[in-house]
């Protein structure tokens, strides 16, 4: 799985992973066939990709949403998750 | 040089048809010549000459980019290319729901086709800095199973999204790691951000495209674009060959390097990470 930490804080503490609108998702699979990461899963029974674990997605990649044929990916502010990873290093939250 | 163009004139959505647009009237205003995607799949001898000496204008309908890895799984050389669905959000009108051209997707192919007739495919070289920027010499190597990948010793800080920068006086030049340059295998498109361009730290710094992915060049240091390496552009394959040295992307005059430093790994703590990942598929 990728790092442990993303700028010293560990991963879990930095909320940066895709979010499938599955009103425009048309289950092509695209973003799955293209992580590496596995952070996407397929349930058997359920034509859905679920975000199984948001925690191996690498903080700041947006490739999957551009891979995305019908816009169905979103992302967190960028500027707002570099704010958060500063915050929780500030504190002393970092390793 | 025969200057071509090919669309993904994707049937089952509207951006399609303002791709298949952007193509025909292209071909009348620009005299490009079209290549069908669909004859360039199924017989690429049918355009020998523009794959050998020609170079492309692609049009993508959407993110999924057909026409963009069909014009790499041919070898083809691509000096220009547009992304629809990107242009519609810019210009903040919603396309038609219809599958056939509205007022709307007319409006935007023919921006677009002005776009294309104004801008010219290969802009001029942009000044370096004048900055003198020696190649490295030293590296460290972090091996795994049979792949080796290079991390200059001294002088380079990364981030962790695989970004370089290297400081000289208030510019530094960008580029990607040689374990990036693995990762994402033949890039095949260099879209820099204009010169003048401000860019934060950890903001956008332009994209690189492989058949693989799409990758967002995340920006190690904060300050303005005064270099783009337009041999890169020209010839992608130079960052494969040489990430570190001749490879390099961009050069930025650095608006508070010691701030950002802080937030970047140097050249042993960067092969460690690479270390960790190595192992991933």
């Amino acid at each position: 799985m990728p790092d442990p930490t993303f700028m010293g804080v560990p991963r879990e503490r930095i909320s940066w992973f895709p979010t499938i609108d599955y009103g425009k998702c048309n289950f092509c699979m695209e973003c799955d066939r293209f992580c590496p990461h596995q952070v996407f899963e397929r349930r058997e029974g359920d034509p859905r990709l679920v975000v199984a674990n948001p925690v191996h997605c690498v903080v700041f990649c947006r490739a999957c949403a551009k891979a995305c044929g019908p816009d169905a990916i979103s992302f967190p502010d960028k500027a707002e998750t570099i704010a958060q990873i500063k915050q929780v290093r500030a504190e002393g939250g970092g390793r | 040089m025969t200057r071509a163009i090919l669309a993904c004139t994707g049937l089952d959505k509207p951006e399609g048809s303002v791709a298949r647009e952007v193509a025909v009237a292209g071909a009348e205003a620009a005299g490009l010549e079209i290549v069908c995607p669909v004859l360039l799949h199924r017989a690429p001898a049918r355009y020998k000459k523009i794959l050998e000496q020609g170079a492309l204008t692609v049009v993508d309908g959407c993110s999924t980019r057909c026409a963009t890895r069909l014009a790499a799984q041919v070898g083809a050389t691509v000096e220009r290319k547009i992304l629809v669905s990107d242009a519609a959000k810019r210009s903040g009108q919603p396309l038609e729901a219809s599958l056939r051209l509205g007022p709307v997707g007319l409006a935007l192919a023919r921006s677009l086709v002005g776009d294309l007739l104004s801008a010219p495919p290969q802009a001029a070289p942009a000044a370096e800095s004048g900055a003198e920027f020696e190649p490295p010499t030293e590296f460290l190597v972090v091996t795994y199973d049979k792949f080796e990948f290079r991390i200059p010793a001294v002088d380079y800080a990364f981030n962790e999204n695989d970004v370089w920068a290297r400081a000289v006086g208030g510019v530094a030049r960008v580029g990607i790691s040689d374990f990036l340059q693995q990762r994402l295998t033949d890039v095949s498109y260099f879209d820099p951000p204009p010169v003048g361009a401000v860019v934060e730290q950890f903001g956008e710094m332009g994209t690189l495209e492989s058949t693989k992915a799409v990758f967002e060049i995340v920006a190690p240091v904060s300050g303005t674009v005064v270099a783009v390496n337009e041999a890169v552009r020209a010839n992608p394959g130079i960052l494969n060959e040489d990430p570190y040295g001749a490879g390099w992307l961009l050069e930025v005059t650095l608006t508070h390097p010691q701030q950002d430093l802080e937030l970047l790994l140097d050249p042993a703590a960067y092969a460690e990470s690479v270390n960790r990942r190595a192992a991933e598929a």
